[in-house]
């Protein structure tokens, strides 16, 4: 194989309209024992200048376990000059059987100025067919988009976490879904960031005589890190959609939630966000009349600690698989878990007024 | 709705399945191969995977004196040789902590009395309200002993709300009627509700695999019957030897061993019907109408249709091995078949006149098990002429090692002649899905605990195999030297005969 990827090189330097015949050169100039597999398509755009190198390390550790056809994108609209440059190289990996390397193809894109608007041109024209597209956006969504290019995303990934105006971006990617005839599956990996912690609370209450608690919350607390504040409150917005609540009266700093009981008696939940360093969601409490159960995070671990019990009794402890706040690791966990998502939207609904 | 039966909100759209309610589990044949190398090192998984319960406890019985610590200490040196992930001090300490040891001999109803007081005190230490799994994981000839001290102990029974449940390891029963007499002993203190036959092929991916590749793809199922199948092939071949099982082998052979549970098991799959839905009575229906519908054979066509072997002195990869019966433990004047290759019929609408090869050998040039469908050939016309021969589409499904599914099909070779060649489209599980899959056990110990029998092997499925296994054994005890008992050198593909029973039918076995 003539290009190694591992030196998060861009690749060689190809022709756009020659980028197949290329490809093809590469594979037959291969002599070793290797397999070329794919998936996904996985398209990332991004407008930071060093892009290109940050993402081809991702794509090389994303190839490791999701064989697919890579398309990163650098764009530069600001560009004085106009331009398109393009590469090609591949990621090769030890398969499991340790027989064989299985590699993914990378195609890289430099977009400068008005060449920018060819992004749907490029992706389409570089999709190996029947497979699924994921778009991952790493950039703020801007008016008007281009429905063109939504029209073939199956999957498109977004971190709102980095948002500035989440009401504004959200209209904008439903406005994307609904020009793709509600086709794109929304993934945020702001969601994303929370799939272990939503794992860890909702298996206290896998056990029926663990019911119960669900309709006797009375308090919430959580600890986020700095800048975590939507994490958190997606979280917030995760039991309000689940368990039926609705946001109320906020007071002295902290959320209300209300909802009403199997006899029909309204009770109301305080939510309590605060701002701690660490790990995205490093605490969350969880308070019922008579039991506590709490998920704590400590900054780097790998491991969440857990504990339930009584309110003032004795605490059963257990420790469970915390995620990763890294980008790589939290597209693997999308790629690997997939499904619509529809739990997300209903989290957003809950809480879009304080997002 | 009661608690009982309403869904966690919290799982929708979580990925991984619901935790199973906290329960013991207590392991028969503590200090055994099983629990050292599968069963400890699978929970440890769990474990890891945050998948086991909050409140678990693990009991190892068997007659050795040992204490907590220094089962926790050997099982702390099983899994971290024979865990799938690295294991972790942080993980091991609290998992450790659920272990225990309950010294006693099998055969001793006080040792049983003394367990259920454990288990109520660990109730009550550990918070694994009443629930109990128990593993037999010792030889099956101790099964009876230990079920009816289970039952004299009040331990087949649950408290209200919990549950009692048993798995069951193979072999279950040697014939038709030892597997009627363990079933009428479990049942007797067991329901069939409550008892879990395990086949860790059923806990495959590639097996769970068959039912997904032949009922969620449109493509296949049209095809699947006897229109268009011409035969299909199943081969469990081993290059290792009976190890040091030959006590067990001896009395079992490859028939009893390999094809009565594992290779039926995936025969059924094969020819199963589309169950009305994926809960666990709705597959194993179908799965006991096929060996109900395979044709049993008569005492005089057993010689036709079956062919058993022993290997003699070969070499498995370059290195000479001993004959069988040169084996430690085996009788050197021992009968007992290491390979065994059967022509089966299913006598059902899909799949009438449809041949199904099965063969199973130990000590054959390389291990692997597969499923191969060989479809029919595109009639006889355009490339199909004298001149051109043109192969079967075959579609292989590769259960172990390298799982994963291939298609042949035929491809015109480039140049200004019109010849044809055989091509392979290839799906390796290893190269499309980087992450490993759990091991078989971590699986079905999760579904034992959860109560999910899909994967497990119910009572007439067990009974109907053996009846159909009878037959054969039957009529080879019939009659001293027939069929003979041939023989194959170790690294060969097993007997002449073998090949002559499809070459009978102008077919031949696929090469792995």
């Amino acid at each position: 194989m003539p290009v190694a990827a591992e030196t998060f090189a861009a690749g060689v330097p190809v022709e756009i309209g020659q980028i197949q015949l290329e490809l093809k050169k590469l594979w037959d100039a291969s002599n070793e024992v290797m397999a070329r597999a794919s998936l996904i398509n996985l398209a990332i755009y991004s407008e930071q200048p060093d892009s290109l190198g940050k993402n081809t390390a991702i794509i090389s550790q994303l190839t490791e376990d999701h064989a697919c056809r890579a398309i990163v994108i650098a764009a530069d609209p600001n560009a004085k000059e106009s331009g398109v440059d393009a590469w090609i190289s591949a990621h090769c990996h030890v398969s499991r059987a340790g027989n064989k390397q299985v590699c993914s193809e990378q195609l890289s894109f430099s977009l400068r100025g008005k060449q920018c608007g060819l992004l749907p041109n490029i992706v389409f024209a570089q999709l190996d067919s029947d497979l699924p597209l994921y778009l991952w956006w790493q950039e703020e969504f801007r008016a008007p988009l281009d429905p063109q290019l939504w029209a073939w995303v199956d999957r498109l990934i977004y971190d709102s976490q980095t948002w500035r105006n989440f009401d504004e971006q959200m209209n904008l990617v439903e406005t994307a879904q609904e020009e793709a005839r509600q086709r794109i599956v929304l993934c945020d990996l702001n969601w994303g960031r929370l799939v272990q912690v939503r794992i860890a609370l909702a298996q206290f209450f896998d056990h029926p005589v663990t019911h119960r608690h669900l309709t006797q919350i009375e308090g919430v607390e959580i600890a986020h890190a700095p800048g975590f504040r939507s994490t958190a409150l997606l979280f917030v917005g995760w039991l309000a959609g689940q368990l039926g609540w609705e946001h109320g009266e906020d007071k002295d700093g902290s959320l209300g939630f209300r909802f009403q009981d199997e006899e029909e008696h309204t009770r109301t939940i305080e939510v309590k966000l605060r701002e701690k360093e660490g790990e995205p969601i490093s605490d969350c409490k969880v308070i019922t009349e008579s039991a506590e159960f709490r998920i704590e995070h400590r900054t780097g671990a790998d491991l969440l600690d857990v504990f339930f019990g009584r309110t003032e009794g004795r605490k059963m402890r257990q420790v469970l698989p915390a995620g990763k706040n890294d980008p790589v690791e939290l597209v693997q966990e999308e790629l690997m878990r997939g499904g619509p998502h529809r739990v997300y939207l209903r989290a957003v609904s809950k809480v879009r007024d304080l997002l | 709705m009661s608690d009982e039966h309403r869904p966690n909100p919290l799982r929708e759209g979580l990925s991984t399945k619901a935790v199973p309610q906290p329960c013991a589990i207590v392991i028969f044949g503590a200090t055994g191969d099983l629990t050292h190398r599968k069963l400890v090192p699978a929970l440890y998984n769990i474990a890891a995977d945050g998948e086991l319960p909050p409140a678990v406890a693990v009991i190892g019985f068997a007659r050795r004196p040992k204490t907590d610590e220094e089962f926790r200490a050997e099982m702390e040196e099983a899994t971290r040789n024979f865990s799938r992930q690295t294991v972790r001090d942080e993980i091991w300490d609290g998992f450790a902590k659920s272990l225990f040891y309950h010294q006693s001999e099998f055969g001793d109803e006080a040792g049983y009395k003394t367990l259920a007081d454990r288990l109520e005190k660990l109730d009550q230490e550990s918070g694994t309200r009443g629930n109990r799994l128990f593993y037999f994981a010792a030889s099956p000839d101790k099964f009876e002993t230990i079920i009816n001290n289970l039952r004299l102990a009040g331990l087949n029974k649950a408290h209200e709300g919990a549950w009692a449940r048993v798995i069951l390891e193979k072999p279950f029963g040697t014939d038709l009627a030892s597997a009627r007499h363990l079933n009428r002993i479990v049942q007797a203190s067991f329901t069939e509700d409550q008892t879990y036959r395990i086949d860790h092929f059923l806990g495959k991916e590639t097996a769970q695999n068959i039912l997904v590749l032949r009922f969620a793809n449109a493509i296949f199922e049209p095809l699947w019957n006897t229109r268009y199948i011409d035969h299909v092939q199943i081969t469990a071949a081993e290059t290792l030897g009976v190890e040091n099982r030959a006590g067990y082998y001896e009395t079992a052979g490859a028939l009893r061993d390999m094809v009565q549970n594992h290779l039926l098991q995936l025969l059924c799959l094969v020819g199963m019907e589309a169950p009305t839905d994926l809960s666990a009575n709705s597959i194993r229906d179908e799965k006991v109408k096929v060996v109900r519908s395979l044709r049993r054979f008569q005492e005089d066509e057993v010689g036709n249709c079956v062919v058993r072997a022993q290997y003699i002195a070969g070499a498995i990869a370059g290195k000479p091995v001993a004959a069988y019966r040169e084996e430690q433990g085996v009788n050197p004047k021992s009968q007992t078949e290491t390979y065994v290759a059967l022509r089966l019929l299913v006598d059902n609408w899909r799949w009438a006149d449809v041949p199904i090869y099965v063969r199973v050998g130990k000590r054959l040039p390389k291990s692997g098990t597969e499923i191969s469908v060989h479809f029919k050939k595109a009639p006889q016309v355009l490339f199909n002429r004298e001149s051109q021969v043109i192969e079967q589409n075959v579609l292989v499904i590769r259960i172990q090692p390298d799982e994963g599914i291939s298609l042949r099909m035929q491809a015109k070779v480039p140049g200004t002649s019109f010849r044809i060649e055989g091509v392979k489209m290839d799906f390796h599980y290893g190269t499309s899905f980087g992450k490993a899959s759990p091991e078989a056990y971590e699986r079905l110990l999760l579904d034992a605990m959860a109560g999910d029998a899909t994967l497990f092997a119910r009572r007439d499925e067990v009974e109907q195999a053996w009846a159909f296994i009878d037959t054969i054994e039957e009529a080879w005890a019939a009659k001293e030297d027939e069929p003979k008992l041939c023989t194959y050198p170790a690294g060969s593909w097993g007997p002449e005969e073998a090949d002559e029973l499809l070459a009978r039918d102008g077919r031949s076995w696929r090469r792995l």
